[in-house]
Parts: C-alpha cells; structure tokens; sequence
C-alpha cells in the first residue's frame, strides 16, 4: 500500500501569515481534486486554527512563536493538524462557546465545516486541532 | 489580496462601508477602524456592502458583532448586502444572520429609511 504523503509547514505564529497557510493547504485540496466548495471549506477551517493560535494560544513574547501545519494526503480524505507550543487551554470550556459574543465563533466554523475535529490542549504544553476532510462525504442513505 | 475598506455617508445618520478583498485576522483592524470612525460621526445605521468580500473569517465577524453592539445602543442597526453564497453560509452556521440581516443590494437594505434621515 502506498505510504500517504505529508506536507508540512511552520509559519510565524503572527496575523500576517495565517494567509500563507490557509492558500498553502486549499493549493494542496485543489491537488487532491477537492470539489471547489470543500476547498473553501478547508481554507476557512485552516485560517480559523492559525488564528485561534495568534490570539489565544501565544503568550506576549518579544519573539513570535511558530504554528506547525502538517497535511496528510490519504486516498480518500486530507488530515490537517494544527500545532502550537503555546500556553494551551482548558477544551471543556471552549466546548460551547457563544455564537453572539465577539470570539468563540472560530470553533464552531472548524466543526461545521470539516468531517472531523479533535482538539487536543495541555496547560503550558500547547494545543494541537486535527481536521479531516473527505474527498466523498460519507453516504447515509441505505444500500438496496 | 489584501483589503481596500471604502466608507461614504448616506444622509445624517447612515453610513456605507465596502470590504474589497480579504477581511481576516491580518486586515479585520483596518475595517473596524474606519466603523467605528462612522460611529463616531454619528451613522447609528451601517450597511456593510460585501459585493466585493472574497474571504471572511471568525475576527472579522467580531469586528462586525462588536460595532452592532455600539449602535444598538444608541437605537440603530448593521445590515450586510451582497454576500457571496460561500460567506453568507459562514453568517448562517454562526447564527449571526440572526443579528445582522443580510439583504441582496442596499437599496433592499435601506427600503425602511427611504426619504428619511437625508437617505435617497
């Protein structure tokens, strides 16, 4: 069987990279013959991960730290991780955020638009979002 | 791209503000900066023309949710015009089509203000 092929990426952890990332990984959905609207899911999820990093995950610092994009391309779906050596958090209380309130609302685009989401964060240890996105949604209906 | 944000009064109380281009984490500063200037000057109502918004993200929708709360206040509204299906799907998954009303043009968006307040 043929190994996946990864694609990895470091981008400073600052606002006026996050475009980098997000054209970088839709550049690789577009490869992987995404349908144009699950591309544009892809990048929206990508650019709120970055993001969620800049402005929660990062301690004030002189020196910018750095979010670690890796891809995996398997036959049937792109896995995306997000990863940064921030201060992490608490997921339980991001588990329901406000849509009304001014932040928060990251969270629930990367849910509604990915296949998958795991979020994963360790006070003082970092947070680390894996997104998948198939290249076929999953049927429901039932075989005949 | 990055984002061009052009602003114009309608009458005393209104105010237009086109995004053209990208509004994200980098760019969002840029366009709340010129709302809240709007604010300022007294446009309690704001319509966001969004004809020319090739992207959107969380940020910027927080700038958008931030500016309503200042002219609630103050009696007034944010209605958006002319998303693109793609963006105006990110307004519904949020549920913040709920607080700012989406219209097709600005005509639309102003039918309620015709002939009041200065507004053609």
């Amino acid at each position: 069987m043929k190994t996946p092929t990864r694609v990895e990426l470091r981008i400073p952890s600052l606002p006026e990279f996050v475009a980098v990332a997000r054209m970088t990984v839709a550049a690789i959905a577009c490869r992987m013959d995404f349908p144009y609207d699950a591309v544009d899911d892809i990048k929206v999820a990508v650019g709120e991960a970055c993001t969620n990093v800049i402005e929660h995950a990062t301690p004030e610092s002189p020196s910018p730290e750095e979010i670690e994009i890796s891809c995996l391309l398997e036959p049937e779906a792109l896995v995306i991780e997000v990863r940064d050596r921030g201060r992490g958090f608490d997921p339980d209380l991001h588990a329901q955020p406000d849509p009304f309130s001014e932040g928060g609302l990251g969270l629930i685009l990367i849910q509604a638009l990915m296949d998958e989401v795991q979020l994963t964060s360790l006070a003082g240890q970092g947070t680390q979002v894996r997104m998948l996105k198939r290249l076929k949604p999953v049927s429901t209906g039932s075989a005949r | 791209m990055n984002l061009r944000v052009k602003s114009r009064r309608l009458g005393a109380g209104t105010g237009v503000v086109e995004l053209i281009g990208e509004v994200d984490v980098y760019s969002a500063s840029q366009a709340k900066q010129n709302l809240h200037e709007l604010v300022d000057g007294g446009a309690n109502h704001l319509v966001i023309d969004m004809r020319a918004t090739e992207y959107l993200d969380s940020t910027a929708m927080g700038v958008l949710v931030g500016v309503l709360r200042r002219v609630a206040e103050k009696g007034g509204w944010v209605r958006l015009v002319g998303l693109k299906p793609r963006i105006r799907r990110l307004f519904e998954i949020t549920r913040l089509d709920q607080v700012l009303p989406i219209f097709e043009s600005e005509q639309e968006a102003l039918a309620d203000l015709a002939g009041k307040e200065g507004v053609p």
